[in-house]
């Protein structure tokens, strides 16, 4: 078998993933970076340590079979509520992205693959619809197979089949169905502008998308024009939703989605609540990650986050089995420090990192870039949006709910920083002036105060410039933009390594405008690391790969200051078994939770 | 229908004795009425004159028990119809409001409710005193008077608002509103004061006129001596709350006794008299009703209050007979001098008769 | 009179336009596109692009403007091709950013604000009024002082610290009031009261204050009228008096002042409306700002109008029919 050629990794647009926000505060995750949740708080909780993943995309047999396991103590019936301020904007796996979105599509849907979670750290990719994640047919990553699970029924009773996956990813193309992710569209269409031949089934457009075949009912493959290892968690994604096309009500399709899971929509009434009932035409037999123990689901949508921790810190009857999908807000987190109620907190860190990105289009020296990893004030920076509730600091580019993620500290310095050690990297170097820009609103605001202070102290000469919240990124992703300094989050869209490191650090995919890798770092080095990872054989060794690379960026060249992993701090009713979060979403997933009795 | 007894024929019907009305308030005590006595019968018209301050309006207030009770303090006797009013249970007062007694004010625009049709607030009047009559015939019975007081198509003026209406035709409203009741004793302040001079002679032929048919007691407050003159049968002349000279029309106005009351008369321009004189106004102000001058409370702007001695400052004078039968006057000043005074300086001025 | 309201019906119209014409103008004064917000950090240009054509803010101002102008008068067609939807008469567009229809939106969160202003409405008008009234007729008594003293504080509270308090010690602390919430008043008329109580309670008690000191002042200054004098001279028993001739006159500028609030308070309590939980015109609006969802801000901008500019007809009809001395010219 021939090694397959390294390719570039041009093709693939990595996409930031919206999670770990819910879709009423988007607003204000566009005001930091496209993705932030609204997290303050006066820091009590431990920091959960983020565990390793391991043993990520498995073919073994016991993992790839339904039933689900049995949830210890799990017992059926009763309902649970979810309490989300805001609701969903969008149901349709076609225009789904946020984690919220994705958490509620996991009691609806069956995607191709699914992850399964345990709430210990082990994250595995798992067939879901399909028999096992996918099989590599030329083991050349450019044509993938999946086989369809044999009795797995929507919410009347009809069989899913191959042909409605293969409808569900040709409706996604279109230009009105275009708010959920990308990556199957661009890899098949070879191209970041996806729709621009193939515009979807609509108006006249084929059924199929170009290099999707259904050979029979219960098999579909994928055929990429360049090697695309990571399609087994690109085909978690809401993308590979099989979607009939008798039930394709295009934009009505968000309010009443058609269901292939083991719930069905009872009653969705918006900016109120959303019900969901069991399909009693779902096999738990063909489903090896849901036990479908509670008999409903239900969504309150108009409380807001204060209200929702009042609610569950007080755990009235009402709320004895309800969860939330909405961080404690700073103002209530000394509520939670009674031991009963620490209990029914659910803490950890999310698939964000924040960074202090450094422009190095204009800090070229990289004593200098050291200097200011030294300077910043890590601690700082997290009290002013509520401690260690909110965050802890970072040492690494990746995040710790990454696969294969590895621990270490480039440039150790305590967490407020060293101003001694700047002095001592900078040498005779004079500190240049910095200007730090920053997204004008009251946290980011209190953000950029606090590390202006800590480059001050450290003999730098620091002017903040405020930017709209709602123009922020498309300002600091100019390549000529005039800042130095602007603290820039990212959340990988699978714990992939591959999902961060060449979006953010591949040189290659610098452009006018539009720039994700906002340090503008160039490297021919990493760039060519980067290609070769993309053709290593298994995960597990891309995996590896990518955590050595990211200490080398680190060590090598410090492109940017990583200053904390985002954490969530979520509360839960007395009465709810088996919540954890998740380490694919960052809340609490349904899929195997319960009613205590 | 009058609710009280009738007095004997001859009894006044309206007694007033000794009435002082104070007002405490922040600044200190307002004596606003302070020992004022007289009487009113039926049939007769009382004129009382004096300028802003006087006590007149006060005076009239009191007795139909206007004033607020908590803020008042009234003593003395005001009998009407027999029944003294001063300390009466203001409930007892109310049924005898608008019944026995009644009022017409000033202004009639800002008098009369802008909300409500001239015919309704009649025939309020007149229900609240007749609760047994329908709303028909208290309608009919404001009609009627309408009529009677000259408003032409009274039926249809009935229906309409206080703004629709002239200033005079508002004032007949008035009047009618207030004998819609019959009642015995009829208050007129300042009757005319908003009115053009054509007008005011009108109004005041009608209340002429209805006192005859009526043979009500008329008290006219004003300023205006012309009214006085016009209409009234005896007169009480006031100052700083005390009468200082009672006495018929003629006796009054043909032979004034007290120097206020020459410097009244001599500030009124006469179409008779010499044109070349000039006017003679009566130099200062009112006094302060807080703190009234000691002694004769006109002193301040008498020009003869020095020839007394100190009595003018010191003592304050007491009504008293002033030559003919009913005419009283309160001034220090001896007969001989007042005569003599009211030859040499007012007589030739031309008194407004 | 019917003159009068054709011709102000007219103005109303005027203004309105002007509104929508300003509200589009600022709209597209902001630097960044509805698309950027919506797309996130994933858009190429021309996915954004593709975006801003697919919400029809790709065509000149003056075009968007002319054919959401026909939406309103004859209905219009959005989309296209198999995405076309029909827009009937009045057509205020569809949601930048859930394709749910403005007028669902409206017809969902109109009821909510108009729920809590008119309880809260008729709270603060029978409590501000007549403790105001009662205050004027006992002026200077224990219970006048009280209930001034009382309406200071009510004047100087703040609805988000009034409101959180309520709850804090009606529904989290005791349980007493079921977490508020709104129920359709069609749908259960006892839920609908209770649900919006602690709302009702809160903003009542905080603009009752304003109508105390109105209402006694009013109050006050018609006692002293010649009519009241007349009234009372007439032999009319106190409570008449009081009643039909001081009240009935010293309310009317009550009236008119208590009729601009309501309208401007119809156009969005949002402070209210966020701290209790409850999905309203206001809290709508100020989110769809921040997303830059033009069809939401533009119609909730126009409702909010239209109810100041429609309780203004009312306010002055309604004088005129109180007042006879009032001409509508």
């Amino acid at each position: 078998m021939t090694i397959p050629k390294k390719e570039t990794r041009k093709g693939t647009t990595v996409r930031l993933k919206i999670g770990a926000l819910t879709a009423g505060a988007l607003s204000v995750a566009l005001v930091a970076s496209g993705c932030s949740k609204t997290t303050e708080d006066g820091g009590s909780g431990d920091d959960k340590k983020a565990v390793v993943q391991s043993g990520l995309i498995s073919y073994d047999a016991a993992d790839n079979k339904g039933p689900a396991p049995a949830v210890e103590g799990g017992v059926k019936g009763g309902n649970v509520g979810v309490l989300l301020p805001d609701g969903f904007e969008h149901l349709d796996p076609a225009r789904a992205y946020v984690n919220v979105a994705s958490l509620a599509g996991q009691l609806l849907f069956r995607s191709l693959n699914g992850y399964r979670e345990d709430g210990k750290g082990k994250l595995k990719v798992v067939g879901d619809l399909a028999e096992n994640p996918g099989t590599d047919v030329n083991k050349d990553c450019k044509v993938w197979e999946f086989k369809i699970r044999q009795g797995v029924k929507y919410e009347d009773g009809s069989p899913v089949t191959a042909a409605d996956v293969a409808y569900g990813v040709a409706r996604s193309f279109s230009k009105n169905l275009s708010e959920g992710p990308h990556y199957i569209q661009q890899w098949l269409a070879d191209s970041k502008e996806y729709n621009a031949t193939y515009k979807g089934p609509y108006d006249g457009g084929a059924d199929l998308p170009p290099g999707v075949t259904v050979p029979d009912a219960q098999t579909i493959r994928f055929t990429f024009a360049k090697p695309q290892c990571d399609m087994p968690y690109a085909a978690t994604m809401s993308t590979t939703v099989p979607v009939p096309k008798a039930k394709d009500t295009k934009t009505e399709y968000d309010r009443k989605p058609f269901s292939s899971g083991p719930y069905k929509i009872k009653s969705y009434a918006i900016g109120q609540s959303l019900v969901l009932e069991r399909n009693p035409n779902w096999d738990g037999n063909t489903d090896p990650l849901r036990t479908a123990l509670p008999d409903t689901f239900t969504w309150n949508f108009t409380l807001q986050a204060d209200q929702v921790a009042e609610r569950l810190v007080a755990d009235a009857d009402a709320d004895k089995s309800s969860l939330s999908w909405v961080p404690v807000p700073a103002a209530q987190l000394a509520k939670t420090t009674t031991p009963e109620v620490k209990a029914r907190v659910i803490s950890g860190p999310t698939q964000y990192v924040w960074y202090m990105t450094i422009n190095n289009n204009r800090i070229k020296d990289v004593n200098v870039r050291r200097a200011l990893n030294y300077a910043l004030d890590k601690d700082a920076l997290l009290k002013a949006i509520g401690g260690s509730a909110a965050g802890t600091p970072a040492t690494t580019l990746l995040s710790p709910t990454v696969g294969g993620f590895e621990k270490y500290d480039a440039l150790p310095a305590p967490v407020t920083g060293d101003p001694a050690k700047v002095k001592e990297v900078l040498g005779s170097t004079p500190p240049p002036p910095l200007v730090l820009a920053y997204a004008n609103s009251p946290r980011r605001a209190a953000q950029a105060e606090a590390a202006r202070k800590s480059f001050e102290a450290a003999g730098f000469k620091v002017t903040t410039k405020a930017i709209d919240p709602t123009n922020y990124y498309t300002e600091v992703g100019r390549k000529d933009n005039p800042y130095d300094l602007y603290l820039t989050g990212w959340a990988a869209d699978w714990p992939g390594g591959g999902t961060v490191i060449p979006p953010l650090f591949d040189g290659r995919e610098i452009a006018e405008t539009g720039n994700q890798n906002s340090a503008y770092f160039n490297e021919p080095s990493v760039g060519a690391e980067i290609d070769r990872i993309g053709g290593l054989p298994s995960e597990t060794e891309r995996a590896k790969a990518w955590a050595a690379l990211d200490k080398k960026i680190m060590t090598d060249f410090a492109p940017t200051i990583p200053a904390y992993y985002d954490a969530s701090y979520t509360l839960i009713g007395s009465k709810v078994g088996n919540a954890f979060q998740s380490d694919a979403f960052g809340y609490p997933s349904l899929m195997n939770i319960y009613v205590k009795q | 229908m009058s609710v009280t007894p009738a007095p004997a024929a001859d009894e006044p019907y309206l007694r007033v004795r000794d009435l002082r009305v104070q007002f405490p308030t922040e600044d200190g005590l307002v004596r606003a009425v302070d020992g004022v006595s007289f009487s009113v019968r039926r049939g007769q018209t009382l004129g009382i004159v004096g300028e802003s301050g006087s006590g007149k309006s006060v005076t009239s207030m009191s007795i139909l028990g206007l004033h607020n009770a908590a803020r008042t303090k009234i003593s003395g006797e005001i009998s009407i119809g027999g029944r003294d009013i001063v300390g009466m249970d203001d409930e007892k007062i109310r049924e005898m409001r608008g019944q026995d007694m009644a009022m017409v004010f000033q202004d009639p625009l800002s008098a009369l409710h802008p909300y409500y049709k001239v015919g309704v607030q009649i025939a309020e009047a007149y229900k609240v005193h007749h609760p047994q009559a329908s709303k028909a015939e208290a309608n009919k019975r404001a009609v009627e008077m309408l009529d009677r007081v000259g408003i032409p198509q009274p039926e249809r003026r009935a229906k309409q608002y206080p703004h629709e209406f002239s200033g005079g035709m508002r004032q007949r409203a008035m009047i009618a509103m207030a004998l819609v009741n019959d009642p015995a004793l009829l208050i007129a302040d300042e009757p005319t004061t908003a009115l053009d001079v054509t007008v005011q002679a009108q109004i005041l032929d009608l209340l002429e006129d209805l006192q005859r048919e009526f043979n009500s007691a008329i008290i006219v407050i004003t300023h205006d001596l012309g009214v006085v003159a016009q209409i009234a049968d005896d007169v009480l002349v006031m100052y700083a709350g005390r009468a200082i000279e009672t006495g018929s029309v003629e006796q009054v106005m043909r032979s004034p006794q007290h120097p206020y009351t020459w410097g009244l008369l001599a500030s009124v321009p006469s179409l008779h008299g010499d044109a070349e004189i000039d006017l003679v106004p009566i130099k200062g102000n009112p006094p302060s009703l807080i703190n009234l001058p000691t002694g004769c409370a006109f002193n301040p702007r008498c020009r003869y209050a020095g020839l007394n001695g100190n009595r003018s400052f010191v003592e304050v004078p007491e009504l008293r007979p002033a030559g003919q039968d009913g005419h009283h006057v309160a001034c220090h000043l001896s007969g001989a001098d007042r005569r003599r005074i009211y030859l040499e300086d007012i007589a030739h001025a031309g008194v407004a008769q | 009179m019917v003159r009068f309201v054709i011709r102000r019906l007219l103005l109303a119209v005027t203004t309105l336009f002007a509104i929508s014409v300003i509200t589009f103008l600022l709209f597209f004064a902001v630097p960044s596109s509805p698309a950027t917000v919506m797309c996130g950090k994933q858009c190429s240009p021309e996915q954004i692009a593709q975006t801003e054509h697919r919400l029809g803010i790709d065509k000149p101002i003056v075009e968007q403007y002319g054919t959401f102008v026909k939406g309103i008068f004859v209905g219009r067609v959005i989309g296209e091709g198999d995405f076309i939807r029909d827009c009937p008469a009045p057509c205020l567009g569809y949601s930048f950013r859930t394709d749910e229809p403005v007028t669902d939106i409206l017809g969902r969160t109109i009821p909510v604000t108009v729920s809590i202003v008119f309880g809260a409405a008729v709270m603060w008008l029978v409590i501000g009024v007549s403790l105001g009234m009662t205050s004027a007729l006992k002026r200077g008594t224990v219970f006048d002082r009280f209930a001034i003293g009382v309406s200071l504080v009510g004047a100087s509270l703040q609805v988000y610290f009034f409101g959180l308090v309520l709850l804090l010690v009606f529904v989290y602390s005791t349980g007493l009031l079921p977490t508020p919430s709104y129920t359709p008043f069609t749908e259960n008329p006892g839920k609908w009261a209770l649900g919006l109580l602690l709302p009702w309670i809160t903003l009542g008690f905080l603009n009752s204050a304003l109508y105390a000191r109105l209402s006694r002042a009013q109050m006050l200054e018609t006692l002293s009228e010649d009519y009241v004098r007349t009234a009372r001279a007439k032999g009319l028993p106190k409570r008449t008096v009081y009643i039909r001739h001081a009240l009935r006159a010293a309310i009317t500028p009550i009236i008119t002042i208590a009729g601009l609030d309501i309208g401007a308070s119809l156009g969005g309590t949002v402070i209210t409306e966020s701290i209790f939980g409850l999905q309203g015109l206001g809290r709508t609006a100020v989110k769809a700002v921040g997303d830059l969802n033009l069809p939401i801000v533009l119609a909730t901008v126009l409702v909010a109008a239209a109810f100041i500019v429609f309780a203004n007809i009312i306010v002055d009809m309604l004088y005129a029919v109180v007042d006879p001395r009032v001409r509508l010219g």
